[in-house]
């Protein structure tokens, strides 16, 4: 089995949520150890949903392999929008959003201004996406239709009971790709035989998921040379205007 | 490696129309992934008269009695008729569970309590357990599933997801709390079995796949999310064989031997 030669992880996680928990230097080591050069790693619990400096602060100290993708729950208002401008002067790469924890619809006003904001940034956003009532993937469909600028990636892939939307999510419009993390093998092979690898990012979900689990439903996919390229670094390095590889 | 048995496949024609994978081609993929026996439920079932699926399902897992075992299922929305359609199934030992969706068999057990209860007694009488989808509104959410293992003290209960992707912690709570409810890692990943472990023990979690749903990787892919959760061999034991052969009483009912020798055609 071989592989793309660079491996970017477009979705980690780091702090403490419930029983999930993942520091800087343990995520280093696992990404050593599978082989990934670089992580895109967002807060999880408190971080993600009332304490976002906190959150946003361990993202973005934990560099320079790990890359922080910053968050404020939409309900901080002009507080939450300060936090983003903090955030970008040092250095985060885009926006994720947890419908579910930070507890909003996505096509509700709330959340609007900050998606004003990283098209301001030309910052994509990921969306948690999966869970029932607000991290509907088709309520990402309906923000991506009305910000066609902003490149937004579902993440988790719909996981677990959404697989069924979220082929024809990623389909319905150009600018919404799938972090492949959790979704199965089938699924994530029927988008990128039906929209192409460019649409379709690698994600680890460390710490619930395993690099290695992770990799292998990539591997059983057989993908070209190319098709591994974009998936394993090409299109995350693209969407998060990361430095190309040296 | 440990013995594995597969306590959640689907084994059916076809789901709605997407064709499925034959018991030869499921049972290629269990040797090629040395899974000595799977537990096969219906698919279309859910959506049609459950008689017919039944026995559909039984011809087909009896091309390979030694290796296929099959779960019954029923309608409770039918009342009594469920209940005969469970006797019938059930005096045949070839069934040795039965397997619940109740999203996609449309029903909310909470307005069927006297039929679900029914059902459940006389599973608990043939010492099957009773196997439901968990982790989806409005009609699968854990708490829901783990309600009947509630009212049934004498049924065993089996998560059919040990929570899906939103209700591990739940599920894990409820394992722990209700001595016969259960959990199948089907889809839940290596941090979530971690804490499932944590909260329920080794002794409440049975390994499960749902291939047939999807196609053959769906097997390998959740073997991994056992393989990667860094367990003991005793955990693994348990959790990949164990369990599920102690729920399926394997020992006392060993699986029938085939008449002829299939494996090589089978190949
Ligand atoms: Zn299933």
């Amino acid at each position: 089995m071989s592989r793309a030669a660079s491996i970017i992880d477009a979705h980690a996680m780091l702090g403490e949520e419930t029983y999930l928990s993942l520091t800087a230097s343990e995520l280093l080591r696992r990404m050593d150890a599978a082989g990934v050069s670089t992580a895109l790693a967002r807060p999880l619990g408190a971080g993600l949903i009332v304490d976002n400096r906190a959150g946003n602060d361990l993202v973005l100290s934990a560099g320079p392999r790990i890359r922080g993708l910053v968050s404020a729950n939409p309900w901080w208002g002009d507080r939450g929008l300060a936090e983003l401008d903090r955030c970008r002067e040092v250095g985060a790469v885009g926006m994720f959003l947890d419908p579910l924890r930070q507890g909003f619809f996505p096509t509700e006003p709330a959340p609007v201004p900050f998606y004003e904001r990283a098209q301001q940034y030309d910052w994509p956003i990921v969306f948690r996406t999966g869970a029932y009532v607000f991290a509907d993937v088709l309520a990402v469909v309906e923000v991506a239709r009305r910000f066609p600028t902003i490149q937004f990636v579902a993440g988790f892939g719909g996981f677990a009971d959404m697989w069924f939307e979220i082929a024809d999510a990623i389909g319905s419009v150009p600018n919404l790709h799938l972090d492949a993390s959790l979704l199965w093998s089938d699924g994530i092979e029927e988008i990128i035989k039906r929209f192409g690898a460019q649409r379709v990012l690698f994600g680890s979900a460390e710490p619930r998921n395993r690099y290695a689990a992770a990799l292998r439903t990539l591997d059983r996919l057989e993908l070209s040379t190319a098709e591994q390229e974009a998936i394993f670094h090409g299109n995350a390095t693209r969407i998060f205007h990361l430095e190309p590889l040296r | 490696m440990t013995r594995i048995i597969d306590f959640h496949t689907h084994l059916d024609e076809r789901w709605l129309h997407v064709k499925c994978d034959s018991a030869a081609d499921m049972v290629r993929t269990l040797d090629r992934f040395e899974v000595e026996a799977a537990c096969v439920f219906t698919i279309m079932g859910f959506y049609e008269p459950c008689p017919a699926h039944n026995d559909a399902l039984l011809r087909r897992a009896d091309q390979y009695p030694d290796r296929l075992i099959p779960f019954a299922t029923v309608d409770p929305k039918q009342g009594r008729a469920a209940a005969d359609e469970l006797e019938r199934c059930l005096a045949n030992p070839r069934f040795r569970g039965v397997k619940f969706h109740p999203w996609l068999q449309a029903f909310a057990a909470s307005m069927l309590r006297d039929t679900m209860l029914d059902v459940l007694q006389i599973a608990a009488r043939h010492r099957v357990p009773v196997l439901l989808h968990d982790g989806t509104p409005p009609y699968s959410t854990t708490y829901q599933v783990a309600n009947l293992a509630r009212w049934s003290p004498e049924t065993t209960i089996v998560l059919g997801h040990a929570g899906s992707a939103d209700y591990v912690d739940a599920a894990a709570q409820l394992m722990r709390d209700i001595p016969n409810l259960y959990g199948c890692y089907c889809g839940p990943r290596a941090g979530d079995l971690r804490r499932l472990l944590d909260l329920a023990g080794p002794e409440k979690i049975l390994f499960g796949s749902d291939f047939g749903a999807a196609g053959w990787r769906l097997l390998p892919e959740r073997i991994d999310n056992v393989l990667e959760a860094g367990l003991t061999d005793q955990q693994l034991e348990l959790i990949l064989a164990g369990n599920a052969a102690r729920l399926l009483k394997l020992d006392e009912r060993p699986l029938a031997q085939p008449l002829l020798p299939h494996r090589e055609e089978a190949r």
